[in-house]
């Protein structure tokens, strides 16, 4: 076998035990997650003929595509943008990670490799500026830890090798060292275990989060938001 | 250099949050991504641009560090790698803590409806609040208010006696006015349809409200009554995040419902007010929804559509805009009802922008008014809401909450916006066609409108006298008027000379001090802000001093925002409370008022 066959055949085992336990770790957290006493609220509805816990948690849960929804992010909308693509980015750069070690010849389809290449090309531009928000930007110094940080350059460094390793899987002319996906699927699986450790973790507290403030508020009657 | 070894009370604040921790508590504790959304979304970092540590996840963080360092994995291993590691640990970081908690935030709950995250931060400062007060660490007016309302049952320290004789006197103006005599308050009626809680800031510098309130409520014929316990709706424990204060108030609210056997609790236009009886009381006291409970503003509303009320909005026909209670647009979903009263006593209603739960606090929330330490700082942070209300051209900025109408009071005459301040009670008890309204439409067939009740001849005397008390309620009465503003004392001199008082004045703390010695007055009108001594300065003197100690004080100022400077001194409150400009009417029955208290207690 080939020694960068080797490698890679190792960085894709590693990348999906790194899979596993990510999986592990995230039910752990949930576990101790939901070990916490639930919240009630035993207070009769607020304004049962406008809006309910239903309504209220479905308007919060899905205000994610609904940038008019909040001031934050109807003002903030190129933020907003930048959010989406960066987003975006991360889902891009799984895809391109697991398609790679499953169907590696979707990956090097010109499609494919146009809008995943574009996707995490963008996100690279957002997360550098990011990077330069977080460092320069007195409020964002001064609320950021390490973990802030380095999530952030991680994931920038991520979304540049995702550019080279979707150029690789294409076939572009400079980009024919197998060792290029060999490093991405390694930062992959390092990112894995390192995510349920940290803020990048927040994906999985999502759904949950932001269901809760929904009901809570639905209840109370002020979601969905009314404007006027 | 080591670190210094954490100090009992962190120790404490530590075993408090781990009772205060649940699953959507931790949730939003573990959520925060610190992407900086919620920043321009609060009032205090709109107008703080320089000062990064208003914004809101840096006053989450700092629950959210004692969190981590405590109860979460990476926290524990790595604390310095999230943070964790900047925990409190001496007294002195608790001090740093209070200014955060309390000083640069009203809990408004702006930052948590603008989180992508769904991370409601109002709360997490809240439960900062709560361990920070549970060791004793808070400013000195929340201490004070939270202390009365634990020791006396109301958090403006208002004796039982003081209040009842409120009511009775609110009962006799209103009688008066309309020449009626079952118009009276009722008070601890067994079986009434309604208890209706109010505020005691309405007993204490407001009472007109309550005197409106019963307007409204015999007006529309109503079987109510006001309690003479657990009367007091407002609730300290929601703002120093107190549990424990907050599910005693509310207790005691609804047992003195349930022991005059009411269907229900009307609560007056107060936002904390309505929140705290409404809906978190029932969670701190434990008990599920034990009455039907609304606010004053639905009843109102409620009685005009079924037509116990009728009103005419031409009685009202100047520019009105509304401001949004914080705590009842955004936590109580409450902001439609307040909205459809206004269209239908008022004749030209302004919305202001942005509004109902995304409306901008009106700097009075979360207990600020009790914090004169922060009051530079609060007044700054009103530079949106005086923004706010300037564009919409209104002369009158009504609320349902009687902290927005000190906070929105004090916007108002910081940026000198020249508009005044209503509530809809005042609204509606001035559109009343009462000849239309459900009391008189509802008496028997043929029964003549109620009369004035027949004075007996042998009471004509007294009732020629009670006459000549109306006309000149201040007969017999001397008064120190002490402000340094001529202008302003010609015009309390004339106010009170024309109700019958003899006047004598003094232009500084100094001549307050020599005239009340040799004047001996019944009442002294005390201004706070004069040049030399202050007027804070001279009524401590005064209290203080043997022979003049006990003359009834009433501050009237033009500085709403120094009321806790006064109050926070170690020598008896004023008697009386009122800001400039002051109403006619209402300084001499205020004045009035206090000096037949005194003349009660006495005897």
């Amino acid at each position: 076998m080939h020694e960068s066959s080797s490698l890679l055949h190792t960085a894709e085992v590693v990348h999906w035990a790194a899979l596993i336990t990510m999986a592990a770790v995230y039910s752990l957290r949930l576990r101790w997650l939901f070990n916490f006493k639930p919240g009630a609220d035993k207070s009769a509805p607020g304004a049962p003929h406008r809006t309910d816990k239903k309504r209220g948690a479905n308007y919060s849960l899905f205000n994610v595509a609904m940038p008019w929804s909040m001031e934050s992010t109807r003002k903030g909308f190129a933020f907003y943008l930048t959010f989406v693509i960066f987003h975006l980015g991360v889902v891009a750069g799984i895809s391109l990670a697991f398609l790679s070690t499953i169907t590696p010849s979707l990956v090097g389809k010109p499609a494919f490799a146009l809008i995943c290449g574009s996707t995490l090309f963008l996100a690279f531009l957002v997360a550098i500026y990011r990077v330069f928000r977080r460092l320069f930007t007195p409020v964002m110094r001064l609320i950021s830890t390490p973990d802030d940080y380095f999530s952030l350059f991680m994931l920038t460094v991520w979304f540049g090798l995702g550019v080279v390793t979707e150029a690789h899987l294409a076939g572009v002319r400079g980009f024919e060292s197998v060792n290029i996906l060999v490093a991405y699927l390694f930062l992959t699986s390092f990112f894995l275990i390192y995510v349920p450790f940290s803020k990048i973790s927040h994906y999985l507290y999502y759904p949950f989060t932001r269901i809760w403030i929904g009901r809570a508020l639905g209840h109370r009657g002020s979601y969905p938001i009314v404007r006027g | 250099m080591s670190k210094p070894a954490k100090t009992h009370k962190i120790k404490m604040m530590e075993e408090q949050l781990a009772k205060k921790l649940n699953r959507q508590v931790v949730g939003s504790l573990v959520g925060c991504v610190h992407c900086g959304m919620c920043n321009d979304c609060c009032h205090y970092v709109l107008t703080h641009p320089d000062d990064p540590k208003m914004t809101p996840s840096y006053k989450a963080d700092q629950v959210r560090k004692l969190f981590k360092a405590n109860h979460d994995w990476t926290g524990s291993v790595f604390p310095w790698w999230v943070g964790a590691d900047k925990v409190p640990l001496t007294d002195d970081d608790l001090d740093t803590l209070k200014d955060i908690a309390f000083g640069t935030c009203t809990n408004c709950r702006r930052c948590t409806i603008n989180c992508p995250m769904g991370v409601d931060t109002a709360t997490l400062n809240r439960i900062m609040r709560g361990l920070l007060t549970n060791v004793g660490v808070m400013p000195e007016g929340v201490r004070v208010v939270s202390k009365d309302q634990w020791e006396l049952g109301n958090q403006m320290g208002v004796l039982k006696e003081d209040y009842i004789d409120t009511l009775e006197w609110m009962s006799e103006e209103l009688e008066e006015e309309l020449g009626h005599g079952g118009a009276a308050i009722p008070l601890d009626k067994t079986g009434a349809k309604v208890m209706y809680a109010i505020n005691p800031r309405e007993v204490k510098y407001d009472p007109r409200t309550i005197k409106e309130a019963a307007l409204i409520f015999w007006a529309a014929g109503e079987n109510w009554t006001m309690p003479s316990e657990g009367w007091d709706n407002t609730n300290f424990g929601l703002f120093s995040g107190d549990d424990g204060l907050g599910g005693a108030c509310a207790k005691r609210e609804y047992d003195k419902a349930r022991e005059l056997g009411v269907d229900k609790i009307v609560i007056s236009e107060c936002g904390h007010g309505y929140r705290s009886t409404r809906h978190e009381g029932v969670n701190w006291s434990g008990e599920a929804e034990p009455f039907p409970m609304e606010s004053s503003v639905m009843t109102m509303l409620r009685y005009i559509k079924e037509g116990k009320l009728v009103v005419d909005p031409t009685k009202n026909n100047q520019r009105v805009t509304f401001h949004d209670s914080c705590n009842n647009a955004r936590s109580c979903g409450f902001y439609e009802e307040p909205r459809e009263l206004l269209r239908l006593v008022t004749t030209d209603f302004q919305e202001m922008v942005p509004n109902r739960a995304e409306g901008f606090c009106c700097t009075g929330g979360g207990g600020a008014m009790s914090m004169s330490e922060y009051t530079p700082r609060r007044l700054k942070s009103g530079e949106i809401k005086a923004n706010q209300i300037r564009a919409t051209g209104a002369e009158v900025v009504v609320t349902s909450c009687h902290n927005c109408v000190d906070g929105l009071g004090d916007v108002i005459k910081h940026y000198g916006l020249g508009c005044e301040v209503k509530q809809l009670v005042d609204l509606v008890a001035n559109a009343l066609v009462i000849d239309e309204c459900a009391v008189m439409k509802n008496r028997p067939a043929g029964a003549p409108r109620p009369e004035p009740p027949v004075v007996p001849a042998a009471e004509s005397d007294v009732a020629a006298a009670r006459v000549a008390a109306v006309a000149q309620p201040l007969a017999g009465r001397r008064i120190l008027v002490v402000d340094d503003e001529e202008d302003i004392r010609t015009f309390l001199v004339t106010v009170f000379e024309d109700a019958g008082a003899e006047v004598m004045e003094a232009a500084d703390g100094d001549e307050c001090i020599e005239r009340a010695a040799t004047f001996k007055p019944d009442l002294i009108s005390l201004d706070l802000s004069m040049p030399g001594k202050s007027g804070v300065d001279a009524f401590v003197e005064l209290r203080k001093t043997p022979g003049i100690q006990e003359i009834p004080v009433c501050v009237v100022t033009g500085h709403p925002e120094f009321r806790q400077v006064i109050y926070d001194r170690p020598v008896p409150a004023p008697e009386g409370y009122l800001n400039k400009p002051v109403d006619e009417g209402k300084l001499v029955s205020y004045v009035a008022h206090i000096i037949e208290i005194r003349d009660e207690r006495a005897n």
